[in-house]
């Protein structure tokens, strides 16, 4: 079995268009990490002003000044160090943007002059437990991982699209009249696409971790994502969790993504006479389901958004619920998944092992 | 070994590609001839177990090979009329992927893919990609792979297409020697490939078999219609077209003789000779044969 897996997987990496998609998502992955790293822009108001490196770490020190729990004092100071200096010209102050931290404080905390709004910490954030660090670096990181992870299941599909219809361009003769032909080899198949799935999520995860760290550094993985820059504020998870749990969250869906779209692509694969009818047909399937006019609000958004689609673009399915564990309501994505690939790979086994040679 | 073929049909649609087949095979080489379209390869696949016959059943020593699945195809070796590959495999990586599939362990695949490398004059070329071969090299490669597992049951759906003379030569005597108690069918359109290595003739047409036996007593049933005449060059192409002609063969410049089958005799000086495999393929699957008539010059 072993050797039967080794052979398909070398099938898969021996195909230059595999090697292509794969290449490529690391590539997108650093140009996308690099470009976001490279806007960066910030200025403590003050004599310093820089983008990209010189921004992260303007942004760094000041909210090093004020991390930990936030508290109606801090947000003062805070109104007071950011204070306009000049006239804003018409702008409104809660969308003026110096630096990450300021943006933070003025999104939430000021009138349209740059004032404070008469707003405490608990008017906005209720009861939580807001702790406040550097989550720049961390929320660009996530916000970046969903382009990237959607671009990894295009390469998966790429990858594993092959792996039955190809065989039915004529190999299939001498792989069904062989002794394993119906049992291990179509067993193998699949292993080898569900390890493709998994060995290339975990790389692209493991990289783009890679190049958060380069970039930003560690710091505020345990900072709460919700005192984040305007940037972040509208069309984000609503919850208290930190940066830490949001990229755990993030990279879990990323695995039950390519694992769901393995279990399509491998059942499309199987019963496609021709790699490009599977092809389409996967990316028809997977993608087709962001274009429904259902958003997260709409019950039906609780079935949808289990779609593999929704995993990677995360936000949406993140913000549906908070559960009473404290676990968000995307961990329905872990069984949604195992039900894909459990359908995909009982089924894509058996259609090998019955198709007939025509 | 007995493989029994009871009532086996295959039908596409309204098409009927194998029709009602009965015969028993025991160990021996059985040459399948039938013209395209007559239901040898379909034939073959149900052999095989990689088409579902619409009625009927095989029996591989009086069990079905469809209950039998693993054991039976561990018996079973199968060269495809047209078959896929791996274009950036190399030829020795290609057998070692059918060799794992067939279940060779690590030691007796590599043993076996450089033998059967050898023995199809592939050695040299063992690591070159499949993608650099021509189609008789591939033909060729085809062969290797059907015999990886040494297999009791050989299927070869035309093994010698697209093989130069001195490769069929070679095929043949492969054959032979692999063949003893085993059983061996093959199909193909060069009926002397047949007729040196086959002990027992199918011959199929629509669908069915029209006839079973050896060589000699196949060809028996036109003993009395394949005659030669020697006619006059010039006239040669139009008799040729006209009668089913075998062949033609020119002597003096300007004389022809022609082999033809028929009834009658075609021509006043035509003369009765002994019928060969080819006389009997030709007599079964010749189109648009005009005439029937005795002509004389």
């Amino acid at each position: 079995m072993k050797k039967l897996i080794l052979f398909e997987l070398r099938k898969v990496f021996s195909k230059r268009l595999s090697l292509i998609a794969l290449v490529g998502i690391f590539l997108f992955s650093a140009l996308i990490s690099f470009s976001a790293y490279q806007n960066k822009y910030a200025s403590d108001g003050m004599n310093a002003e820089g983008s990209g490196k010189a921004a992260v770490e303007i942004d760094k020190n000041i909210a090093t000044k004020y991390e930990g729990l936030l508290t109606d004092k801090k947000v003062q100071q805070m109104m007071n160090d950011f204070a306009p200096t000049h006239d804003l010209h018409g702008l409104n102050a809660v969308y003026l943007y110096q630096n990450a931290t300021q943006s933070a404080v003025f999104s939430r905390f000021s009138d349209k002059d740059g004032k404070w709004n008469g707003l405490s910490v608990s008017d906005v954030f209720g009861d939580e437990k807001i702790k406040i660090g550097y989550v720049d670096g961390w929320l660009s990181t996530s916000r970046n991982m969903v382009r990237v992870f959607v671009a990894l299941v295009l390469a998966v599909i790429v990858m594993l699209v092959p792996i039955f219809s190809s065989e039915y361009e004529g190999v299939d003769n001498i792989i069904l009249t062989s002794k394993y032909g119906k049992s291990k080899c179509a067993t193998a198949k699949v292993t080898a696409g569900i390890l493709i799935a998994i060995l290339t999520t975990t790389m692209i995860a493991v990289f783009n971790l890679l190049l958060a760290c380069a970039f930003y550094g560690t710091e505020g993985l345990d900072c709460s994502i919700l005192f984040a820059s305007s940037d972040y504020v509208e069309a984000f998870i609503p919850f208290n969790i930190t940066c830490g749990t949001l990229l755990k969250y993030q990279i879990m869906l990323a695995f039950t993504s390519t694992l769901s779209v393995t279990g399509i692509t491998l059942f499309l694969s199987a019963i496609s006479k021709n790699q490009i009818v599977a092809f389409v047909a996967t990316m028809t399937i997977v993608f087709f389901p962001v274009l429904l006019p259902i958003t997260e609000v709409n019950p039906l958004f609780r079935l949808v958004g289990l779609l593999p689609i929704y995993h990677v673009l995360a936000v949406s399915l993140l913000s549906v619920e908070q559960m009473s564990n404290g676990m968000l309501y995307a961990i329905w994505a872990i069984p949604a998944a195992f039900i894909f690939l459990g359908i995909g790979t009982f089924f894509s086994r058996r259609m090998f092992a019955k198709h007939q040679v025509i | 070994m007995k493989l029994q073929i009871i009532g086996l049909t295959k039908k596409f649609g309204s098409k009927t590609a194998v029709n009602d087949l009965n015969i028993t095979l025991t160990n021996g080489v059985y040459g399948l001839l039938g013209a395209n379209g007559a239901g040898k390869t379909t034939f073959m696949r149900l052999l095989c177990n990689i088409q579902t016959p619409t009625a009927g059943k095989i029996l591989l020593n009086d069990r079905n090979i469809v209950a039998l699945g693993e054991k039976y195809r561990n018996l079973l070796g199968y060269l495809p009329q047209h078959f896929g590959y791996y274009p950036d495999f190399s030829a020795y990586d290609f057998l070692l992927y059918v060799s794992a599939l067939k279940g060779l362990d690590e030691k007796t695949a590599r043993k076996k893919s450089k033998e059967l490398l050898e023995a199809v004059d592939l050695s040299k070329e063992g690591k070159h990609k499949i993608k650099t071969f021509s189609g008789g090299m591939k033909r060729r490669l085809g062969i290797a792979q059907a015999m990886l597992n040494d297999p009791r049951i050989l299927i070869l759906d035309e093994p010698t297409a697209g093989l130069d003379p001195k490769e069929r030569v070679r095929f043949r005597n492969l054959i032979s020697a692999f063949s003893k108690e085993r059983i061996v069918i093959l199909s193909t359109h060069i009926v002397s490939d047949v007729e040196f290595i086959a002990e027992e003739i199918i011959m199929m047409k629509s669908g069915q078999i029209i006839h079973f036996g050896n060589p000699q007593e196949i060809t028996s049933e036109i003993n009395d219609k394949v005659w030669e005449c020697t006619i006059p060059t010039a006239y040669a192409e139009k008799y040729a077209a006209d009668y089913n002609t075998s062949n033609l063969r020119n002597i003096n410049g300007n004389q022809t003789i022609l082999r033809i089958i028929g009834e009658r005799p075609p021509m006043e000086n035509s003369v009765r000779v002994q019928p060969t495999l080819e006389d009997l393929y030709l007599f079964y699957f010749k189109e648009g044969v005009k005439n029937e008539k005795t002509n004389s010059f």
